[in-house]
């Protein structure tokens, strides 16, 4: 973490927020102080005290709770999208990228049109054909980001595939598919690692967007993003109900960020 | 010109790829629709007369043909649920959504560049540093939030407007626009963050080029240097981000809308998503990908102009 006797303080701060925000989903796993879901209408609304440390909402369920759950359903959709688009956008991008020709040229043409297409907009068209829940927001965010990997990783293909070592490997005779996934995958890594971060907050911000539209992850799945559409009806009333889910996102994101940033500068 | 008239031609085939995708997506999937019209307890002879009408026994490319010059001529069908004619649903609902976009994208502009420039001319002092930090915050912001947070502070502390006290702009245009700024603020104060931590880094690595040094070496003094070398190319970068940004923007209104309750093209969206009124779905999703489109082409173009580069490769 340092070099050239300077501190990365991007890696440091990133790290610190990111392993605070997985040990709360660690924790939240195993363990909330209350049932996320149990009402109790003495504490509606209830401030923020000792015993609920970020208070109680218009039904009296204790928001950290929910928030510890909430947080690791958001985690679990984020990380469902990146893995269905890095997955497929790998094989598409790998494949296009190694043998050209005229499929690259369509599905390339393909994937700019889609690329052109904000990626909410997308999810929505599917999130209509799907229906809404916590594995059709996945389903619907994974596919609309598979365009984005593929062009990453394809354009990283170009460039490597007629490098010598890939030109060694072919002459050991070794296969097509071993040459794209053993010799050249892993020297798109730093790239695809940055991508995977980027991708990583997009879904975060997409997630919590769709579910805030009350298309997304569905009750009794909390998720922060819902959490906060049920805030706003009560802003003026309870404003934290709104600030602690919000502010977990804002951790959740920044995070990422700044350990991408300062992976980046580490190379 | 040979540019930008390919730059057109794309345009009209991604359109052409993007309602063929659309469509067909709807068709497969969606289910009947003359037995959503009509609903379950219809009998089975009257839905095969209406789809007979609806020309729903054609061959699909048929129907996307009628479909898609229908959509050309204005008539984008009717809505399941309102029985009315989608175009007038929708008509009344663009203007609002690209005024919001257009005072997002012009609010991003003003804040951004001038921060950018500054930040870039004072790299390593205390304010750079303190901008970098409020920046890396704001764009971990989700739009929505930044939203709340508006209304909260200006809506409910310092009681600049009323939340949900949206003006229709037929009614009173000043007022609308009032209203809109905003939620425009809200669009507009992640992507501005965004622009401004590009516009910084790409002066800086602009600066370190051997031009620059050169045009020191002429005698010319920072100032100039920045402003008549440096900013000419290191703008480039940041005017292709500030397309896709408005790309963006256009759908990112559609959550905003619901957050500051403004019956704009998002709002309409959602409703009809969850009222499984397809026939409005595609309308608005169609809509919203032209004028998208349209956005990268006019990009594209202005890109091909500020970097004549570009063009001739």
């Amino acid at each position: 973490m340092i070099r050239n006797g300077k501190k990365n303080y991007n890696l440091i701060v990133g790290s610190i927020i990111t392993g605070f925000i997985l040990l709360l989903i660690l924790v939240g796993t195993f363990y909330t102080p209350y049932d996320p879901d149990a009402m109790d209408a003495a504490s509606k609304f209830a401030g923020v005290s000792l015993k609920h440390p970020m208070g109680c909402d218009n039904f009296g369920r204790d928001i950290f709770s929910r928030v510890l759950e909430g947080s690791r359903t958001t985690f679990i959709v984020a990380a469902g999208t990146v893995f269905i688009g890095t997955f497929f956008g790998i094989i598409m991008g790998a494949l296009t990228g190694y043998y050209g020709g005229i499929v690259d040229e369509i599905l390339m043409r393909f994937n700019d049109a889609m690329f052109a297409f904000p990626s909410i907009l997308l999810a929505l068209l599917f999130i209509s054909l799907f229906g809404s829940g916590k594995y059709q927001v996945i389903l619907a965010l994974g596919i609309a980001f598979i365009p984005s990997f593929a062009r990453i990783v394809r354009s990283e293909f170009i460039k490597c595939k007629n490098m010598d070592y890939v030109k060694n490997a072919k002459l050991q005779g070794a296969s097509n598919i071993r040459i794209m996934f053993v010799h050249i995958l892993p020297n798109t890594v730093t790239v695809l690692l940055s991508a995977i971060m980027i991708g990583f907050n997009n879904a975060v911000l997409a997630e919590a967007g769709m579910s805030f539209l009350g298309i997304g992850v569905q009750p009794p799945d909390a998720s922060l993003g819902r959490m906060l559409s049920e805030a706003q009806t009560y802003l003026f009333s309870a404003p934290t109900y709104a600030i602690f889910p919000g502010l977990i996102i804002i951790l959740m994101v920044l995070g990422f960020s700044l350990l991408g940033d300062g992976l980046k500068s580490e190379e | 010109m040979k540019y930008a008239g390919k730059k057109v031609i794309t345009m009209i085939i991604t359109l052409f790829a993007v309602t063929l995708f659309v469509f067909l997506a709807f068709h497969f999937i969606s289910g009947d629709p003359a037995t959503s019209m009509l609903g379950t307890e219809a009998t089975p002879e009257r839905v095969e007369a209406l789809r007979e009408e609806m020309g729903l026994n054609d061959p699909v490319l048929l129907q996307y043909g009628r479909w898609a010059l229908n959509f050309l001529k204005g008539d984008m069908g009717i809505s399941y649920s309102y029985r009315m004619s989608v175009s007038e649903m929708v008509a009344d609902k663009i203007p609002v959504t690209v005024t919001l976009t257009i005072l997002a994208f012009l609010m991003m502009v003003v804040i951004a560049i001038p921060l950018g420039i500054y930040t870039a001319k004072h790299v390593g002092g205390v304010i750079d540093r303190i901008i970098y930090m409020i920046n890396q915050v704001i764009m971990a912001f989700p739009p929505f939030f930044a939203g709340i947070l508006i209304t909260l502070v200006f809506g409910r502390i310092l009681k600049l407007f009323t939340p949900g006290g949206y003006v229709s702009y037929q009614k009173d245009f000043f007022g609308f626009v009032g209203y809109l700024i905003f939620p425009a603020f809200a669009i507009a104060l992640p992507k501005a963050a965004m622009a401004v931590k590009l516009l910084r880094s790409s002066v800086i690595s602009e600066s370190k080029l051997d031009y620059v040094r050169t045009a020191y070496s002429r005698g010319n003094s920072t100032k100039a240097v920045l402003y008549k070398h440096v900013l000419k190319n290191a703008l480039i970068p940041v005017i292709t981000f500030l397309g896709m940004a408005l790309a963006d923007m256009i759908a990112g209104s559609i959550i905003i809308e619901q957050v500051f309750s403004i019956p704009g093209l998002g709002r309409i969206l959602l409703t009809s998503i969850s009222n499984r009124d397809y026939p409005v779905v595609m309308a608005v999703i169609v809509c919203i990908s032209l004028l998208v489109l349209v956005v990268n082409m006019v990009v594209d173009i202005i890109y091909g102009l500020v970097d004549p580069r570009i063009s001739i490769e």
